[in-house]
């Protein structure tokens, strides 16, 4: 069974060694880390039955003897569907979740508590940041908080088991309809988001991105959120409006965010770009993370064997886990 | 009937609540930690006490019948001083925002959030990301948290973490019940064979002989090598040189300090927290002794104070009552 993998995540040294050693069936693996190396493309594409990558671009070559796409990563969006060859199975790969979630909880305990700006403070030695003892307006809590969760997949529902044992009140928006609301004790259908929006103390965007969320967060519906309310962004930058979120966190109409997805990536020019157009860097607001809230040992681990495991089902001719489309 | 609030926590409390008090009390209130001089004068005469201390070399209070605490802790009251028979209450209101602090904390340093954050919006580094093959961080999934002291706050923190799929232990002086969110409760006694199965340690008891220097140098060495201590509890449980070398010699992975060897006098008001440089060590999270203090502390514990002083003028049956002097 010839496989390829292919592109900056899947073909990464340590991606496609992990999963190689995790791997119990035959295969014959290529592996090339270029996309844009077409003569070393076209002959892989040529022969893979199977494809472990989170990118297929439309100018691929052909690709007659693929049957499976296994994606190294949970969204879809580098991913040009139309461009693929009939008949493929397309997968992606879950264990991040987890992870996310204890990345949204910790980010809206640390933006209710204050944390960074009284640590930052106490280092530098006053006691009088944040109440107590040493004087100075008591930081927030979340316990009794309305938490919003906008996408309400498997990220959405970790992060609501977690929160209600906070006692927070969660409430979820999703796109289709739910049959099991979890620890959410109402469930918005995604175009009532505006209904929502109001209640919420903390919203958590976990939705993957598409038609129906790209742009979902505008001036308008930042402005229906709480003046306190803070938002936490796990899904995807693009559905969020740059400008709009910028102008809301500096002029305060929102009382603060968490940004792990961006609208701005590095490369090899601009190692260290930042994120935006907007010096989102410089409000004291925000806690900034570089796409990064997947990224544990754990989830690395889940994910990576995910892989392995539905490799190792292709081979053996076994039903496939985590199952997006097929073409 | 009148009431001492002294201090700048009582005054804040006062503030609170005036509007929720007998009418007929007459409330005297001194803010003022430096200036003593009108202490005399409002002391002789006072039923209650509404502070976080009364020492022993404070002016005679004959009259004191009930001293309410603003605080859990009632270390700082000198029972001595006290008249016969006055009751010591304290407050709390403060489990829920410590829980909170304490998981807070445990995710941060697992997660490495002051590094990776810092790098990010200081320097624009996107060293730790996916997108640049960053080493992971960890998770608390699947770790072992060990809780010392395991009483409101600790059972709180328990509650909260058990959701993240953390194996919860703890350790506690007398026996407690199980219950579902610990897999073990040892006796303190046995702290020792607790200890190297745990990724994260967290300090949640009450300062007393058996938990003074309870985690000395041995008992740190036998934490596993990069776990973590969360310490909300009361300086002294911890030997402080023993911590320091264990953090700078990196043989701990990090801890979150909110509680200190040494604090703030009138006279010197950034007093360092401890005589080491904890505050400079970069895996350590270091707050003012203020995990509890959020606003909903604040109002929960106003509450419960208003409700003990409108009970001692009508007679009723305290709540919270720690010890009558």
């Amino acid at each position: 069974m010839k496989v390829s993998f292919l592109g900056n995540f899947g073909a990464r040294p340590e991606v496609a060694k992990a999963i190689l050693g995790k791997v119990t069936e035959p295969i014959e693996p290529t592996v090339l880390f270029d996309i844009g190396d077409t003569q070393r493309l076209i002959p892989a594409l040529a022969e893979a039955e199977i494809v472990v990558s989170h990118v297929w671009k439309p100018d691929f070559p052909e690709a007659p003897r693929l049957k499976l796409l296994q994606s190294v990563a949970a969204g879809l969006d580098l991913i040009d569907v139309p461009a693929l060859p009939g008949g493929v199975t397309v997968c992606n790969v879950d264990g991040h979740e987890q992870a996310i979630a204890e990345y949204c909880l910790m980010t809206m305990l640390a933006l209710s508590h204050r944390l960074v700006d009284i640590v930052t403070s106490f280092r530098a030695g006053p006691w009088t940041a944040g109440g107590g003892a040493g004087g100075g307006q008591p930081h927030g809590e979340i316990f009794g908080k309305t938490v919003g969760i906008v996408g309400y997949g498997k990220i959405g529902r970790d992060v609501a088991k977690r929160a209600a044992s906070f006692g927070c009140t969660v409430v979820a928006a999703n796109r289709g309809p739910i049959a099991d609301k979890g620890d959410a004790g109402e469930i918005y259908p995604l175009g009532e988001l505006d209904h929502m929006l109001p209640r919420c103390d903390v919203v958590v965007i976990a939705a993957g991105l598409g038609p129906e969320t790209r742009g979902l967060f505008d001036a308008r519906r930042l402005g229906l959120m709480k003046p306190t309310a803070l938002l936490i962004n796990i899904g995807r930058a693009l559905i969020v409006d740059e400008a709009a979120l910028y102008d809301a966190l500096k002029e305060q109409t929102i009382g603060g965010a968490a940004i792990d997805v961006w609208w701005r990536y590095p490369s090899q020019a601009e190692p260290n770009a930042r994120p935006s157009s907007f010096p989102f860097h410089e409000l004291p607001n925000v806690l900034m993370t570089p796409h990064c809230s997947s990224a544990t040992d754990g989830a690395r681990d889940r994910r990576l064997g995910g892989v392995a495991a539905n490799l190792d089902r292709f081979v053996r001719g076994e039903a496939l886990r985590n199952v997006v489309l097929t073409t | 009937m009148k009431a001492l609030f002294l201090g700048n926590v009582a005054a804040d409390t006062h503030a609170g609540i005036k509007d929720e008090l007998p009418p007929a009390l007459d409330c005297v209130i001194l803010n003022d930690p430096v200036d003593r001089s009108l202490l005399p004068d409002a002391a002789k005469d006072a039923d209650i006490l509404v502070s976080n201390r009364w020492m022993a070399d404070y002016p005679p209070a004959p009259g004191f019948r009930l001293v309410q605490s603003v605080a859990t802790g009632v270390e700082l009251f000198d029972m001595a001083s006290l008249p016969r028979g006055c009751a010591v209450c304290n407050a709390f209101g403060h489990e829920t925002a410590i829980a909170e602090f304490v998981v807070m904390a445990m995710l941060a340093l697992h997660h490495r959030f002051f590094q990776i954050a810092g790098e990010f919006r200081e320097r624009g580094s996107w060293a730790t990301s996916w997108v640049q093959s960053g080493v992971p961080h960890g998770e608390v999934r699947g770790t072992t948290l060990g809780i010392i002291g395991y009483g409101r706050v600790g059972r709180e923190v328990a509650r909260r973490a058990a959701p993240f799929g953390c194996r919860i232990v703890a350790a506690n002086r007398s026996p407690r019940d199980k219950d579902a969110d610990v897999e073990r409760i040892y006796p303190l006694a046995a702290l020792d064979e607790m200890l190297p199965r745990c990724d994260t340690v967290a300090i949640c008891t009450a300062l007393g002989p058996e938990t003074t220097n309870l985690l000395d140098t041995r008992r740190l060495s036998l934490m596993k090598p990069g776990a973590f201590l969360v310490n909300i509890a009361r300086g002294q449980v911890i030997d402080e040189d023993a911590l320091y070398a264990a953090l700078s010699e990196h043989r701990l992975g990090g801890a979150a300090i909110d509680v200190w060897w040494q604090y703030p006098t009138p006279t010197e008001p950034n007093r360092r927290g401890s005589r080491h440089a904890f505050h400079a060590l970069p895996n350590v999270i270091v707050t003012p002794h203020n995990s509890g203090w959020t606003g909903g502390m604040v109002r929960r514990r106003w509450d419960e104070i208003a409700d003990n002083l409108g009970r001692f003028a009508r007679g009723d049956s305290l709540i919270n009552l720690v010890t009558t002097a």
